[in-house]
């Protein structure tokens, strides 16, 4: 039994939590598993409390996940996408949330194309704020769900080595799932073509490999991230044929992943670009229960920031 | 630790257990207590359920299931305390709906656990009946709650918290009143 207790308002970055509060939200996020396993898939913690999803960024599995979650815990929800909010008609953003504070909101979930937008907001409100992500910097709900995900298959993170696939340089997940992961002991190693995956990444202690077949050759969970076409306009890679051929995961690339890996990817899939369809639908794919989990551990985020007084 | 006062030692413990356990089978007889399932409120009202258990088992030979439950989400201080600790596993092996069920915890205070645990147990399902079993009964309660087992009855002040230990859990058994800013946890 922990003695460890939880007091921070926000979450906005893993990069701020200690190993001990990484692996809280983890533990707490189990009990909240099984709330969505029950005939009553509810609890009345945060009853009467409002939520605004401050979504700036199109998103919809995010959205999605955050809504049930706040609705399993009995909250009131108000959506605000950038096309509905003021800004489109030129508000400033401290001024859009000192609106929304203004009708005694007590959480903000908050996605932005900014990085460090959660965190300017945070300091300056009452409310609590949770990083739904900001640009390139963070995502730290998606990156609990997938540790959430690995410890539930492996039984724990320390000593396990994790390979993420793709387009690191402008990855949220990549950089979030980064934190984490070192935080509770884990090998990381980053894959992707050299534009993609810089060395400058391996100043922070993890491995830097621009060969798909030997970074996976002995790895406990391969993470793929989802590659974006624009970044081929762009000039990050030739082409999205020549990009799979090289960092995609299907039955050739895979011929020397073990036999117990974990297969990941945050979603949603370019099926046969960055994963084939028989691996991303075959046995070690747990990518649906990261769906599932992401749930749970963002039931577990509300809970805890909301639950304490912020005096 | 220093301003601990032993309100009752081991063996005044296991009698009052005895106690409870006896009233428990009074109320249902033999036939009907097959029937009836233990829920123990953490911290300490899950080892009392199972002493409980035990002591029901060795005088009537029937084993009761327990189980084991955090109120947790069901706190009506959410948002008011500065921290919050781990929520431990809830486990209820056996069927709520139609069960006749005894919560059991250790000290009946305000109420206001008792209250949050019907809420809770009421999400897995609809039970015959609920009662209530304590070690000790405080007096003070703020809700109209009461229990209907109880190992004592003890005054104590508000400024003082009552601490029930267990062999299992804290190494030795024994009734302690401490002041509040000392609470053993």
């Amino acid at each position: 039994m922990s003695a460890f207790q939880w007091t921070r308002k926000d979450l906005l970055s893993l990069y701020d939590l200690e190993a001990e509060e990484i692996s809280f939200i983890l533990d707490t996020a189990a009990e909240f598993k099984k709330v969505s396993a029950r005939q009553v898939k509810k609890v009345p913690a945060l009853r009467g409390k409002t939520v605004v999803n401050f979504f700036f960024e199109p998103s919809t599995r995010t959205r999605v996940s955050f809504e049930l979650a706040e609705q399993r815990l009995s909250a009131d929800i108000v959506n605000v996408t950038a096309s509905t909010s003021s800004l489109t008609k030129g508000e400033t953003l401290l001024d859009t949330v000192r609106n929304i504070e203004a009708l005694n909101v007590d959480l903000l979930v908050m996605r932005h194309p900014v990085p460090g937008a959660a965190n300017f907001v945070a300091e300056r409100v009452g409310a609590s704020v949770v990083n739904a992500g900001d640009g390139a910097h963070s995502h730290p709900t998606q990156a609990l769900l997938d540790l959430f995900t690995i410890r539930e298959h492996k039984g724990r993170i320390k000593g396990l080595k994790v390979a993420i696939v793709g387009d690191i340089m402008h990855s949220r997940v990549a950089r979030s799932n980064l934190w984490g992961l070192l935080k509770l002991g884990a090998e990381v190693t980053l894959v992707g073509p050299s534009t993609l995956a810089p060395k400058e990444f391996e100043d922070v202690g993890v491995k830097v490999c621009h060969n798909l077949e030997e970074a996976i050759c002995d790895a406990d969970v391969v993470n793929m991230l989802r590659i974006q076409r624009e970044r081929q306009e762009s000039g990050f890679f030739p082409s999205t044929g020549e990009y799979a051929r090289f960092f995609g995961l299907n039955s050739h690339t895979a011929r020397f992943l073990k036999k117990d890996a974990l297969i990941m990817h945050p979603g949603p899939i370019n099926r046969d670009v960055e994963l084939s369809s028989e691996l991303a639908d075959g046995e070690r794919s747990v990518i649906l229960e990261q769906v599932t989990n992401g749930l749970a551990v963002r039931m577990a985020v509300l809970f805890l920031v909301a639950g304490c007084n912020k005096n | 630790m220093d301003n601990r006062i032993l309100l009752r030692n081991a063996e005044e413990m296991q009698q009052a257990i005895t106690t409870v356990a006896d009233s428990i089978i009074s109320e249902f007889g033999s036939s009907e207590l097959a029937d009836v399932v233990l829920l123990g409120l953490y911290k300490a009202g899950v080892p009392l359920a199972r002493r409980l258990a035990e002591i029901i088992k060795q005088r009537t030979g029937i084993a009761l299931q327990c189980g084991m439950l955090d109120i947790s989400m069901y706190r009506d201080d959410f948002g008011q305390r500065s921290a919050l600790p781990l929520i431990r596993e809830t486990v209820i092996p056996f069927d709520v709906e139609d069960a006749k069920l005894i919560l059991v915890d250790d000290v009946l205070s305000t109420g206001r656990t008792i209250r949050a645990a019907l809420d809770a147990v009421t999400d897995y399902g609809r039970p015959d009946l609920i009662r209530l079993a304590v070690l000790i009964d405080r007096g003070g309660v703020e809700y109209p709650i009461r229990a209907d087992y109880i190992g004592w009855q003890i005054k104590c002040g508000n400024d003082r918290k009552i601490v029930v230990e267990f062999s299992e859990e804290d190494g030795s058994d024994g009734v302690y009143e401490v002041p509040w800013q000392h609470r053993a946890e």
